[in-house]
């Protein structure tokens, strides 16, 4: 990771804060300075926005909220009743934290909460704060509040200055925020929640304290971005904060830059102001919306990702097309219009359709069948302590009984092969396994803990890793990342640096390590499975849950897998395998329990399980059955 | 007694919310597209009317001849881009967003942003109300209740019994198969937005009947038009007709025993309660999970 940020955020800041105190000196206009001015107000709410809707990927139609709630505090606490300016600002902070509190704490404990509908919840909250604020005239009086200018140092020049310098801090800080998430695990978290969620929750990420925290984040720099907005508008009244175009600039805004890297907001901030701008100066103000409306729309089509992640596939044509671009215009027409054309220039540069590039081809050289296969001593794992301890498990889903009574043990060393025919409950006695479904009645225990209360994450951290039957990589890292990802949030947590170097060894027991800087898109199915299973193995668990790891492969695929799941076994986890291949699961496993409509049917040795007349009918059914014997 | 005249004509509104939200609702259950814009088509819709009737003094109900038409067509055409263009679900929200802004802002430069009505001259119905016992109901409302109900229960006939309908529940369920067996989902999913567009078009007739129209009117459906979509299960016809004369009853009672401004908020925090304790809706049978 760079840490251009590190020095670029405060540098920016300097230089923009430059332009206010030695205003006169450079002859900088005031004009100017309050067009920065709002372009900052902007960069903080998007940039609010940003970290929990871009990063996590739950979009918010909320933003008026934090900025109502910020204005309002300031406005009513300063301006009516004279409280200290700056004490109004944190009073706004926590009011935001505990709003963002109490709107994370019910929407995230939804189990089924989908991204709409959190983006539905979230566009009522402004309008019933608002409608709030309408009902109780004693908040503002009825009409609205003046919000006066507050006390400020001597040296600092015109209220106007005080105000840029005011809101330049609140957006750096906010920025700087947003960049110092962006390189953290918190980070790394949003971002396997938004490619991945109930995957990252299974690898041990806690997902519900993330997103609230990245909730309260953005409540909190927004509603500060508010209150600094109350001296700006000097008139606070419920319609001029409380207003839909908020959520509307803030989307177009990141949307525009992109939403997966911090400094995306604050390029679809100038860009939009500009434009804004731009159409005002010319006179044609009322078309500002319908441009905006169409950007937004066009870019949804076009270019999802945003500018900054096509600018970075082409930064120097960008900028050699650009730059003299904006000097021409610079010196015919304003410095504006110059700042706008080089800005339009570089996005139709960004923007212009790469040549696709044939993915890089990566199928040789993976498949490694000659190394000789781990011999399994399969009378070894007798007697050995229980890792998992299944008793009287039992899961309803409404009225339909998935499990019923299944008694179910793994011991150190083993692996357990699960079979049934389609609809036994295989994959939900894996998912209770992982912790993603709680048991109906039953208790399940992981080396001696009791599963019952536990989050996903914390079953994770007990030691239980699984695949997914059809494999659910993490879209937006590298192979090497999915991988480090586990390590990081894993039980042993490692930072990123050192969960990258970690991240080989489970790469090379698979097989994958020629590929982890590729990104799951370039993976054929075998490959990723082989992803998921390496994941999995780097959250170095005790037990590894196989859900048809093998399902769609051809037959040197599978013989592949079979090798790799051997070479797992070998270094010390205990596995249960899901498999419909009785060839593979013969070859594998050291005990096999067959379910059948909910209930354990048969447990023990691999062949006398398969000969026994109750599986050969559940399983390939009565004719079958009675051909045989 | 006024409670109950308030709750009476808060129903009878609620007819009115419910088709609104029915095209909303269908739009979003079985093509997965979350369409912003159908505000936008109502909103181009009662200014149709209201310009149409107001120039040439056609009655207010024959110009659904002329904006039925337009905003079947224009419904179908956004369905046939957002197919060609294969926009997902979230990124269809953002989409008609942007599609909402610009209809609402070029009605806003057409017929501008001040509040504008049908004058008596023209709309016969305004002023006219009908009198039962001791309540009094305005026409407009009354009529805007009877083609509310009358449009869902055909709607929901057409979904229930005909060959489409029953593609298009099955294209709902599983988009996949319902292609394997020879649901042409495009043509299908085009008359269906097509449809609702021109549900946009009477919903927008039968607000400007009895209500003044500014752009941001748009903006204010959003709310109630929502709950109503949600409450009601997004895609379930009759759910949303409940769910519509539920949530005009609420709102009338609310104005009348409290206040009117106490209205949204009530509304908006039963619709939260509502969203987090059955997301699926509150007429939603309880399924499997």
């Amino acid at each position: 990771m760079t840490r251009r940020g590190l020095i670029g955020i405060p540098l920016a800041v300097a230089l923009l804060a430059a332009l206010s105190l030695y205003r006169e000196t450079i002859g900088f206009p005031l004009f100017y300075l309050g067009l920065l001015t709002t372009m900052l107000f902007w960069v903080t709410q998007a940039t609010s926005w940003n970290i929990l809707s871009g990063y996590s990927g739950y979009f918010s139609f909320g933003q008026a909220a934090y900025v109502g709630v910020g204005a309002y505090t300031t406005a009513v606490l300063f301006g009516r009743h004279g409280v200290n300016f700056y004490l109004t600002i944190l009073v706004a902070a926590a009011l935001c934290a505990v709003l963002g509190l109490a709107m994370g704490a019910l929407a995230f404990r939804l189990r089924a909460l989908r991204g709409e509908i959190f983006a539905l919840l979230t566009l009522a909250v402004p309008f019933i704060l608002a409608a709030l604020a309408r009902i109780n005239p004693a908040i503002d009086g009825g009409q609205g509040i003046i919000v006066s200018i507050p006390e400020y140092p001597e040296g600092i020049g015109l209220f106007q200055d005080y105000l840029y310098l005011a809101t330049l801090l609140v957006a750096g800080a906010a920025v700087f925020a947003a960049y110092a998430i962006r390189q953290s695990r918190f980070g790394w978290a949003l971002s396997a929640i938004h490619d991945a969620e109930d995957v990252a929750e299974g690898l041990g990420v806690a997902t519900f304290r993330y997103k609230l925290q990245a909730l309260v984040a953005s409540a909190v720099i927004g509603g500060v971005g508010g209150s600094i907005f109350a001296l700006q508008i000097g008139f606070v009244a419920v319609d001029s904060v409380f207003q839909l175009t908020v959520p509307l600039f803030v989307i177009v805004m990141s949307v525009l830059g992109g939403r997966t890297h911090w400094i995306g907001p604050v390029i679809g901030v100038v860009f939009v102001v500009l434009v804004q701008d731009r159409l005002t100066a010319s006179g044609l103000g009322r078309w500002q919306l319908i441009a905006l409306g169409a950007i937004l729309a066009a870019l949804v089509v076009v270019a999802p990702d945003g500018i900054y992640a096509r600018l970075k596939a082409r930064p120097l044509l960008a900028a050699a097309v650009a730059v003299p671009i904006t000097a021409v215009v610079w010196l015919v027409a304003q410095p504006l219009d110059g700042m706008l054309a080089g800005l339009l220039a570089a996005t139709a540069i960004a923007l212009w359709p790469a040549r696709r590039r044939p993915p890089p081809s990566v199928d040789r050289g993976v498949v490694d069948t000659d190394r000789s296969p781990i011999r399994v001593d399969k009378s070894s794992s007798d007697g050995e302590e229980a890792v998992v301890e299944c008793r009287g498990v039992t899961k309803y889903f409404g009225g339909v009984r998935a499990l019923e009574g299944v008694d179910f043990t793994i011991r150190e060393g083993e692996i357990v092969g699960l079979v049934g025919p389609n609809g036994s409950g295989k994959t939900t006695l894996v998912s209770l396994l992982a912790g993603s479904l709680r048991p109906t009645r039953g208790t399940i225990r992981i080396a001696g803990q009791d599963l019952a209360h536990l989050p996903a994450h914390r079953v994770a951290h007990a030691g239980v890793a699984r695949t997914y039957q059809i494999p659910r990589p993490f879209a937006s890292m590298t192979v090497r990342d999915n991988v480090a990802m586990a390590v990081m949030f894993g039980r042993s947590p490692l930072p990123l640096a050192a969960a990258r170097r970690e991240a080989q060894r489970p790469l090379d027991v698979v097989g994958l390590g020629a590929l982890a800087d590729a990104y799951p898109s370039a993976l054929n199915l075998h490959q990723r499975q082989l992803l998921e299973m390496a994941r999995a193995l780097a959250a170095d668990p005790k037990v590894l849950l196989l859900d048809e790891a093998l399902a769609g492969l051809n037959p040197a695929e599978i013989d592949n897998a079979v090798q790799v799941v051997r070479r797992v076994h070998a270094s010390g986890v205990s596995i249960v395998i899901v498999e419909h291949l009785l060839r593979v699961v013969k070859a594998l496993a050291t005990r096999i329990v067959v379910l059948d409509q909910g209930s354990c049917l048969a447990d023990g040795d691999p062949t006398e399980v398969l000969a026994d007349p109750a599986v050969v009918r559940a399983y390939l059914g009565r004719r079958a059955h009675a051909r045989d014997s | 007694m006024s409670t109950i005249q308030a709750a009476l004509s808060g129903i009878l509104l609620g007819g009115l919310y419910a088709l609104m939200a029915a095209g909303l609702s269908v739009t979003w259950g079985v093509l997965r597209v979350i369409n912003l814009a159908h505000f936008g088509l109502m909103l181009v819709g009662a200014y149709l009317t209201f310009e149409l009737a107001s120039a040439w003094h056609i009655n207010p109900l024959w110009t659904l001849v002329v904006t039925v038409p337009a905003m079947f067509v224009l419904g179908g055409a956004l369905q046939l881009a957002f197919d060609a263009l294969r926009i997902s679900e979230l990124n269809s929200l953002l989409l008609t967003f942007g599609l909402l802004i610009i209809i609402v802002q070029s009605v806003s430069n057409i017929w501008s942003a001040d509040f504008q009505r049908m004058t008596a001259a023209v709309n016969p119905y305004a002023t006219e109300s009908v009198r039962l016992g001791r309540f009094v109901f305005p026409v407009p409302t009354l009529f805007a209740f009877a083609v509310a109900i009358l449009i869902i229960g055909c709607a929901h006939l057409v979904l229930r019994r005909t060959f489409a309908g029953r593609a298009l529940r099955a294209y709902a369920e599983d988009r996949a198969v319902a292609g394997a067996f020879g649901v042409d989902h495009r043509r299908v999913g085009v008359l269906l937005a097509a449809t609702s567009g021109g549900s946009a078009a009477v919903a927008g007739m039968l607000f400007s009947l009895g209500s003044s129209l500014t752009p941001a009117t748009a903006y204010e459906w959003f709310g109630t038009v929502f709950a109503v979509v949600i409450l009601g299960g997004v895609g379930h016809l009759l759910g949303t007709l409940s769910a519509g004369l539920l949530v005009g009853l609420l709102s009338g009672v609310v104005s009348v025993v409290l206040s009117p401004a106490t209205a949204p908020f009530v509304l908006f925090s039963l619709i939260v309660l509502a969203l987090l304790l059955r997301p699926r809706g509150l007429f939603a049978a309880r399924t499997a999970r």
